[in-house]
């Protein structure tokens, strides 16, 4: 096949792709970056403002609100779940485990679960009155369980619990990953007098660090743009629970409430710009941290 | 034995083929499939439930009614941000149901259609409705909507309660065979009513501002006040009155937030058989007339009563009581290709007797000045007459009538909670949601300049109640 043979065959090939992120991704990027600049109420045309949307989101009360919530929460919640997912993984990937394939089935089976369909599971989980967590700590000693949904302290916690709920999808890859480890370097490791937690530490670490990498970086994209879970949790008849309300939330309230796209557009091109220099930070950081076998 | 490699493609591709044909010849069809040679009309509509079915039995009698147009009815859910993409986007409806305070909003930018020349077509004549219900139905000085059925607000209890509780309301000076007509009756009823245990845990609560909380910037208007002057521009969240009204809510909270909280997370969701009102748990709450479609549905034998909301003593004035006006709305979105068979449906639905029908299906009151003997005696709610005093009193109230209602409304019910939690203090937070909606107020104003659209219009507060066509 010639050269330009060679290349019509792949812009054929990828054509849809191209057209399709021309069209749903690139095309909406570019016109929200243009409304980010624009006072548009949806039902009227936009209209220039300059930067007005960014210099009044700097000084939103509840911009930072949800700023200083949803950092807390991505604070708390990556490196648990993190931790959470690897201590799964090691435990599925043990070798010679018995019935691995159904702890993984068992671990990875609520990620299935409708996010909606399991915020609810959870709204019941956590409630104050009937709910089985309470129930659990009363059956353990604590009579007077906190109201998970409302008290300032436990709203947060709340979410970072609910949202162990999807770990399966990690666990399953970092078990894979661990598999694939050589067995030689547990060996050598084994002959060095290395413990079981010094080996995991040691070689299992290094050795998936890249996988690692790759999880940390799609945990931060989605930690920073929870959603559902404090929707559902948070938000009733009653109005918000100002302790509950995150980043997005704000963004979708703005766009499809306040019919206010411009300032929501501002508000998706800061998050996008806080997460590409997050995301920049971690790739640097990881030329020191993660290990790549030639 | 066959394997799947033994089938050829050309036998699969005919496999597929033949279940896409079966399919599209015999597969699900859509409930109403419209009639050649007719007109067909989109209809989109907020209701679900039996008030959706109820609206639906409307929309099938003027398709049976003529052979020219036919509706076609789409209940969805969020209809709002559907409205507001489907109409931005060029493709709306013919007709949409929406609520009262989206008036202003569509109105102000172009999204629906001003009815002032096809309602006079039509027949339509805004004197016919209560007078509260013709300043919901205008802006600017202009029609925009029409209402199918009446929602006011008033004030539910639950009169085995009050029996139930009868000497502890005589102790405090209450008669129990009415419901309160003060603040200050209502504070001391809700005291009588309400039920704890030794330890604080709340069993049964007389009133909570936050059951069903769905109205949570209404109670300065029981002290006399209200959060936004229309004609000024002003916000007021700040004011002697809204200072008084959410004192007393913080008030009635004060010292039991924790018992409150854990209360009402036992609550089912409204339109259950488990909803506060109905199990009994709360025995005074301020709803709209639908309270009483849910009252027959799950709890036929609730003996209840409805009233005026109570105000403060200073205001009470039974010949003009305080209301909030809170209900449903048909407009004509811009973008509606034929208007005049649009408004057509809607004068149907505005028939004296189609009103009714739908009304009494809802158990809400009529919007019309007049209603006949029959509807009234044969209505289920037993606050129907009150409910169309209601929307006839010269201080009934609703929703700021403003384009940035929406973005007032959000962090005015976020603080609310946040006062009724003890989190936030009354005085200071109302200054602050006054500073905040001001500057909301300003900003479209300066936007509105800069569009060179008029900043102010022209009253829809009390003075434009006597409004005519």
């Amino acid at each position: 096949m010639s050269e330009k043979r060679s290349t019509l065959a792949g812009l054929a090939f990828t054509a849809p792709w191209l057209l399709g992120a021309s069209v749903f991704l690139f095309l909406p990027m570019f016109l929200s970056a243009w409304y980010s600049l624009t006072d548009y109420p949806i039902l009227k045309a936009p209209v220039f403002v300059g930067l007005a949307n960014y210099t009044e989101l700097l000084g939103d009360a509840r911009f930072w609100r949800v700023v200083m919530h949803t950092a807390i929460f991505a604070a708390i919640s990556i490196p648990l779940s993190t931790a959470v997912s690897l201590v799964l993984a090691a435990l599925v990937a043990t070798p010679g485990l018995r019935f691995a394939n159904l702890y993984k089935a068992i671990i990875f089976v609520p990620t299935l679960v409708p996010m909606m369909a399991s915020a609810m599971i959870w709204l019941w989980l956590f409630n104050g009155q009937y709910g089985l967590i309470n129930g659990l700590l009363a059956a353990v000693g604590f009579a007077n369980g906190p109201n998970w949904l409302t008290d300032e302290w436990f709203v947060i916690p709340a979410v970072v619990i609910a949202s162990l709920w999807g770990v399966g999808q990690a666990v399953v890859v970092y078990a894979a990953a661990m598999k694939e480890v050589p067995r030689e370097l547990y060996e050598a490791a084994g002959i060095d007098g290395m413990g079981v937690l010094s080996r995991f530490w040691h070689v299992t670490m290094p050795m998936i660090s890249p996988v690692i990498l790759f999880n940390v970086v799609t945990l931060l994209i989605g930690t920073l743009q929870i959603f559902a879970l404090p929707y559902v949790l948070f938000r009733n008849e009653r109005g918000q629970n100002a302790s509950g309300d995150f980043y997005t939330l704000m963004l979708y309230d703005n766009a499809f409430v306040n019919q206010r796209m411009g300032y929501a557009s501002a508000m998706a091109w800061l998050q996008m710009v806080v997460i590409l220099v997050l995301t920049g930070i971690m790739f640097a950081a990881s030329r020191k941290l993660v290990h790549y076998r030639a | 034995m066959a394997t799947l490699s033994d089938i050829s493609r050309r036998s699969a591709l005919g496999l597929l083929g033949a279940g896409a044909a079966g399919f599209a010849l015999f597969g699900p069809r859509g409930r109403s499939a419209p009639p050649k040679g007719r007109l067909v009309l989109d209809y989109w509509e907020k209701w679900t439930g039996l008030e959706g079915k109820a609206m639906g039995e409307v929309v099938d009698a003027f398709n049976a009614s003529q052979d020219r147009l036919f509706v076609r009815y789409l209940i969805t859910g969020t209809i709002h941000q559907k409205a507001l993409i489907s109409i931005a986007g060029g493709v709306s409806p013919d007709i949409i149901g929406l609520n009262s305070f989206t008036v202003p909003t569509y109105a102000e930018s172009g999204a629906i259609l001003p009815l002032d020349d096809l309602a006079a077509k039509a027949g339509l004549r805004m004197n016919d409705y209560a007078a509260g219900m013709r300043r919901v139905m205008q802006h600017n000085g202009r029609w925009w909507a029409t209402i199918n059925t009446g929602g006011t607000l008033a004030l539910y209890y639950n009169k085995g309660l009050f029996a139930e509780c009868e000497a502890e309301l005589r102790q405090r000076g209450l008669d129990a065979s009415r419901a309160p007509r003060t603040i200050e009756e209502w504070e001391l009823a809700s005291e009588a009513i309400t039920k704890t245990k030794q330890d604080g845990t709340i069993e049964r609560a007389g009133h909570l501002h936050i059951e069903p909380g769905w109205w949570s910037w209404i109670w300065g208007y029981s002290f006399g006040g209200t959060i936004f002057d229309e004609d000024r521009q002003l916000a007021l969240a700040g004011s002697a009155e809204n200072l008084a009204a959410y004192a007393w809510l913080e008030r009635t909270s004060a010292g039991r937030v924790e018992h409150v909280k854990r209360f009402t997370e036992g609550f089912g969701p409204y339109g259950t058989a488990r909803s506060a009102f109905l199990t009994g748990q709360v025995a005074m709450v301020v709803q709209g007339p639908w309270l009483a479609n849910q009252i027959k549905e799950h709890r036929p034998n609730l003996d209840y009563g409805v009233a005026p909301v109570p105000t403060a003593a200073a205001v009470y004035d039974p010949a003009a009581p305080i209301a909030c006006i809170d209900t449903d709305v048909l407009m004509i979105p811009a973008g509606a290709k034929h208007p005049e068979a649009s408004m057509e449906f809607i004068a149907f639905t505005q028939r004296q007797d189609n009103v009714e029908k739908l009304a009494l299906a809802h158990c809400k009151g009529s919007p019309m000045v007049k209603a006949s003997d029959s509807f009234v005696a044969q209505h289920p709610n037993r606050g129907v007459r009150l409910h169309t005093q209601l929307a006839d009193s010269p201080r009934a109230f609703f929703a700021p009538r403003t384009p940035v209602w929406a973005e007032m409304k959000d962090p005015f019910d976020t603080a609310v909670l946040s006062m009724w939690r003890q989190q936030l203090q009354s005085g200071p937070t109302l200054a602050g949601l006054q500073r905040g909606a001001q500057a909301m107020i300003d900003r479209n104003n300066k936007l509105k300049q800069r569009r060179g659209e008029p900043t102010a219009g022209p009253t829809s507060g009390p003075a434009a109640a006597g409004a005519t066509s």
